[in-house]
């Protein structure tokens, strides 16, 4: 990170915080007696959380046949879901690892709820694939173990199992890295605390005392853990796509499916990014470190991925003209004027349309309207993963096997019911840990501060600038 | 973890004060004990003395046992142990293998670096290391050395240099 | 020094290379078979394979802008050359274009009316492979691009003229026409590729094919910023650019090396196991009679810079920077030619009715035949000959002499730009 910071950026930090201030501001929330709001959101979670518990054993105790899953239609709600959630679960590790590889210091102020934001969406991805097989109690079957069974092993040339290794390392790596970026938070945490709390931080910071070695350590840590954590993140939801990908069926079979399934899931990831993160910096008062600028450049990430889609609906629609092959053609004329067309508009208008009212920077730094979009492009996302599974799977090879789904009551509750879990698990972590990363906060202060950087303080840069210099070259 | 050493330390309000005091340190010929501070300071490893992390070099190596392991178990899985023919593919079927190898690559990786990284650094699930003062964690940057092993004359020069340089509170603590 | 002047020694040696390009393309010409297969191909090769890298240079500029990266900075006017080169990419494509109009050669399968009045596929897709369409993309297409390159340029070279701290050229237009490019890049460049790469193959398709191509130019685009900095700092310019520059172009180059091998694998495993025939004739026909070049392509772009970059210190040395960058250019060079020529002769074989009973049994048994055509070996086609590496040498010679000719137009550095004292004081941590 250079020193030097062009009075062209807009400050990321404002309010002229010092470094005691930003402990202060950034602990605050987990200091607090719960506010009433809080405590309502959390019932309310913890109800809907229940209601998925619910539908969840209503489904282990009478089986699969409680969805509307038919013969034709194998997936569902279920395996939508699924690849939703995954793809929620995208934005944190990018956050964290790409933009750190990138030097965008934007992503201090939001890396740590997007990587908590990940774990929590996969842990609700990871559900789907347990539950959607049937026999719940043997899902241990997926893992390679040696058994009495032969040993029979799994078929390792099958994407569904090449999903379960991505899907846990990722969620693993994900782990990691998160919580080693929490370590000396929590050590923060520890030192402000008395009593059963401090013995509570205490043992989560793990003894962390911030020596320099162990500075040292963390960041050389941090770096490679980004660099390989980023072909991670491509590679997870490169092999959900591969789930369809490898098979022949006309709209699945398609090789854009990897980069265009990534681009995908990081456009989702990033919206659901934001819609927690404006309620965020409201409730929990961290409107200093969760800026405008942090909304606006989410924003334009929104923008290129919505647009990177787009290009590849685009493509995908093209070349099923261009194959010549009338399976492919008509596999996407029904996904365009099927039985579920209006999946399709909706994917359409969510995800590849009203992204583009971005390109303005007033809507870029309107609050409502992003949190409005915002939730727009998650409804977009989910579209987008139904048209990829049940409009395809409605109409296949034969004419006289084509059906029509929609769910039952309990597919619904289930995904309701994630919903909860997600905002179970994201309301304790925004009790329990810092909410917003302090050390790197405080590692920016001094090039995104605003009485630090920005035009408005453009005059403190004047004695720095290279005027003489460029007159001697 | 109490090794009842006594620590002479000083108290930095920025860490623009910390390095210069280094700085200081280092031409005085000094011998800082540990620098603390509350997010990494930028400039300060070549001062101290530090070398580079090894950590990346031990992630690459366990990087690639994860590779070979999964690559290999594969291989053996399906050439050796068990021959199965899926979809027309033949027993060693190198692309179909690529995805798990990588994943297995970073997995391992991972869990190993920061495993070596915790192992190292003396940290991890309920362990307590001393701590000097608990404004190291918030807004202070903390010089300190090992007064217990020092002679009289290097005790009275670290007391003066933490003065000269800055420091808004010395103090010592036995540890 | 700040203002370049061409080394009247530099473009001696550019001129050489063009004339040995020249002898080259002449010699291909006349010792060529009768359709000129193998001289068409080589300029249509080259002339793809620079302009993909002019137009990435601008992307790349643009995607910088819009992200306010600041690294870059000092050394952004050599991608402003770079795009310029746009131009000459336009008229040579124009020369494939007129011969495509004149019968000239026969790039494509599906110009040859004989083969579409006997191909339904090919039939169905002339509604877009035609040389009307192909005439009119490629104009339209890189005219809008070259468009971009001298309107970027153009407000670039305006905030010269301004003060440090005001940025309004750069706010309120370069950011505004970068921003404006980025969408139309990426929709113009994928039906470029699919005209003039991937419709070789015109039965073939691939939707991914598009963004690996792209990737490739890219990386080919970093690797000649790379040899140009260390041969202008060689001659005492961009003394600004430091090994921390250098670092982090290596680590673009690193990173885009596995993202292209990324979608090298993605492309070729789905069709390996999808097993389509259609599909798969692609990769049959590269592996049975390309053998030493499909490996080679994964060996030189994947394996080499990534056991090669993956250290430090490789990233920040001339020495090693100079050999890794050289070799992905050839690479990548080697990756068009992978691209292009086997479905080229293929057509000409077709033309030339060298395996008039494999053509009849095309159609009875469907594309899995193909392969069989270049199952010997031929100079230039099933891997480059002498009088290939000379095009390239003639090709490279041209874009060099072309792009050092425009850094001589501006400064070298921009110290007016509002990131210059970022890049001037660039450390990679």
């Amino acid at each position: 990170m250079s020193a030097v910071v062009s009075p062209i950026r807009d400050p990321l930090i404002t309010g002229h915080k010092d470094y005691h201030q930003i402990t202060e501001d950034i602990c605050a929330p987990s200091e607090r007696t719960p506010s009433v709001a809080w405590v309502v959101s959390f019932l309310i979670a913890v109800s809907v959380l229940a209601v998925g518990v619910f539908c969840i054993l209503w489904t282990i105790w009478f089986g699969i046949g409680t969805w509307n899953l038919n013969r034709t239609i194998g997936w569902g709600w279920d395996i939508t879901n699924f690849v939703w959630w995954i793809g929620i679960g995208h934005a944190g590790t990018l956050i964290s690892a790409i933009l750190l590889l990138f030097r965008q210091k934007w992503r201090t102020g939001v890396n740590r709820a997007a990587e908590a934001m990940t774990i929590f969406a996969v842990l609700c991805a990871a559900l789907f694939p347990g539950i959607h097989v049937g026999r719940m109690w043997v899902v241990f079957f997926f893992f390679p173990y040696p058994n009495t069974r032969g040993p029979l092993w799994v078929n390792f040339n099958s994407p569904l199992l090449w999903d379960l290794f991505a899907i846990s390392t990722y969620f693993t790596v994900s782990l990691l890295f998160w919580y080693t970026g929490l370590v000396p938070d929590f050590a923060t945490l520890r030192d402000r605390a008395t009593g059963l709390r401090k013995r509570f931080y205490n043992f989560l910071s793990f003894g962390w005392t911030g020596a320099a070695k162990h500075w040292q350590r963390f960041e050389s840590l941090s770096l490679v853990l980004a660099g390989i954590a980023t072909p991670l993140v491509l590679s997870v939801h490169t092999i959900v796509s591969f789930d369809f990908a490898t098979s022949v069926i006309p709209g699945w079979h398609t090789t854009i499916f990897p980069p265009y399934f990534v681009a995908g899931a990081i456009f989702s990831g990033f919206a659901m990014v934001l819609t927690l993160m404006i309620i965020t910096r409201k409730v929990l008062k961290l409107e200093d470190y969760i800026t405008v600028e942090h909304i606006d450049s989410m924003n334009k990430v929104i923008l290129l991925t919505g647009t990177i889609v787009g290009v590849a609906y685009l493509t995908e629609l093209f070349i099923a003209w261009y194959s010549g092959y009338i399976y492919e053609q008509y596999a996407f004329l029904n996904r365009v004027k099927g039985v579920y067309w209006w999946a399709y508009v909706g994917m359409m208008s969510c995800n590849v349309l009203s992204p583009q009212i971005f390109w303005f920077r007033k809507f870029r730094r309107n609050i409502a309207l992003t949190f409005f979009m915002s939730i727009f492009v998650n409804i977009g996302m989910w579209f987008e993963r139904f048209v990829i599974i049940p409009t395809t799977l409605a109409r296949d090879y034969l004419p006289s096997s084509w059906s029509y789904y929609v769910p039952t009551w309990v597919e619904i509750g289930i995904f309701i019911g994630t919903l909860g879990i997600f905002f179970t698990l994201y309301l304790i972590f925004t009790r329990v840990a810092p909410v917003v990363a302090i050390a790197e906060v405080k590692s920016i202060l001094k090039t995104s501060g605003d009485q630090y950087a920005g035009e408005h303080a453009k005059h403190a840069h004047k004695p720095h600038s290279h005027e003489e210099e460029s007159v001697a070259h | 973890m109490s090794t009842n050493r006594e620590i002479l330390f000083g108290l930095y309000d920025d860490e623009t004060d910390l390095l210069s005091a280094v700085k200081v340190a280092k031409e005085r010929h000094l011998n800082i004990d540990n620098v603390f501070s509350p997010f990494p300071v930028h400039g300060l490893d070549p001062l101290l003395g530090l070398k580079e992390s090894r950590l990346h070099q031990a992630g690459f190596i366990y990087g690639m046992i994860g590779t070979l392991t999964a690559f290999l178990f594969m291989t053996w899985v399906f050439t050796r142990d068990w021959p199965i023919i899926f979809g027309g593919k033949p027993y060693w079927s190198v692309p179909a293998f690529i995805p798990i190898t990588f994943e297995l690559t970073v997995l391992f990786a991972s869990i190993g670096m920061v495993v070596t990284y915790y192992a190292v650094n003396g940290q991890g699930p309920g362990v307590t290391n001393p701590v000097l003062d608990d404004r190291i964690t918030d807004d202070k940057f903390c010089i300190s050395f090992d007064a217990g092993h020092s002679s009289e004359e290097e005790l009275a020069a670290y007391r003066k240099f933490l003065g000269e340089t800055g420091a808004s509170e010395i103090r010592t603590k036995t540890i | 020094m700040n203002q370049f002047t061409f080394p009247s020694r530099a473009r001696v040696f550019l001129m050489v290379c063009m004339a040995i390009g020249l002898v080259c393309l002449g010699i291909t010409y006349v010792t060529d078979d009768a359709l000129h297969t193998r001289f068409w191909s080589n300029l249509l090769h080259n002339s793809v394979f620079f302009t993909g890298i002019a137009f990435l240079a601008l992307f790349f500029l643009c995607a910088n802008v819009i992200a306010f990266s600041g690294w870059y900075t000092v050394f952004k006017r050599l991608w402003e050359a770079y795009a310029q080169f746009l131009i000459v990419g336009l008229v040579l494509l124009l020369v494939i274009v007129a011969g495509l109009w004149m019968h000239a050669h026969h790039l494509y399968h599906w110009a040859d009316a004989d083969a579409v009045a006997a191909d339904e596929i090919l039939q169905h897709k002339s509604a877009f492979l035609n040389p009307l369409n192909y005439t009119l993309f490629t104009v339209i297409i890189v005219g809008l691009w070259i468009f971009f390159a001298r309107k970027i340029r153009s407000i670039s070279l305006e905030e010269e003229n301004v003060d440090k701290f005001d940025f309004s050229v750069h706010k309120r237009k370069l950011r505004i026409w970068a921003a404006a490019f980025l969408p139309i890049a990426g929709f113009s460049s994928a039906a470029m590729v699919w005209l003039w790469v991937m419709s070789v193959d015109a039965h073939w398709y691939s939707t991914l094919f598009a963004w690996y191509a792209t990737i490739s130019w890219f990386v080919t685009m970093l690797c000649i910023t790379v040899l140009t900095l260390i041969y202008l700092k060689g001659k005492g310019y961009f003394t600004e650019v430091t090994s921390d520059h250098f670092h982090d172009l290596g680590k673009y180059i690193f990173g885009f090396s596995v993202f292209w091998t990324y979608l090298w694998f993605s492309q070729y495993m789905l069709i390996w196991y999808g097993n389509v025939g259609e599909e798969t004739i692609y990769f049959k026909q590269r592996l049975q009679d390309y053998p030493v070049l499909f490996y080679a392509n994964l060996a030189i772009n994947f394996v080499l810079p990534f056991f090669v970059l993956m250290r430090n210190d490789t990233k920040r040395k001339a020495g090693s920077l100079t050999v890794i960058t050289i070799v992905l250019i050839l690479g990548h060079w080697l990756d068009y030619f992978l691209m292009l020529k086997p479905g080229i002769l293929h057509t000409a074989h077709e033309v030339l009715g060298h395996d008039a009973a494999h053509h009849a049994a095309d159609h009875a048994h469907g594309a899995a035949e193909h392969a069989h055509h270049a199952s010997h070996m031929v100079a230039g086609f099933t891997l480059p000959g002498f009088l290939e590496i000379g095009t390239f040498i003639g090709f490279a010679g041209l874009f060099a002499f072309f792009f050092l000719r425009q850094l001589t137009k501006a400064p070298l550095v921009s110290y007016r730009d509002p990131y210059i004292d970022e890049s001037l004081h660039h450390h990679v941590v």
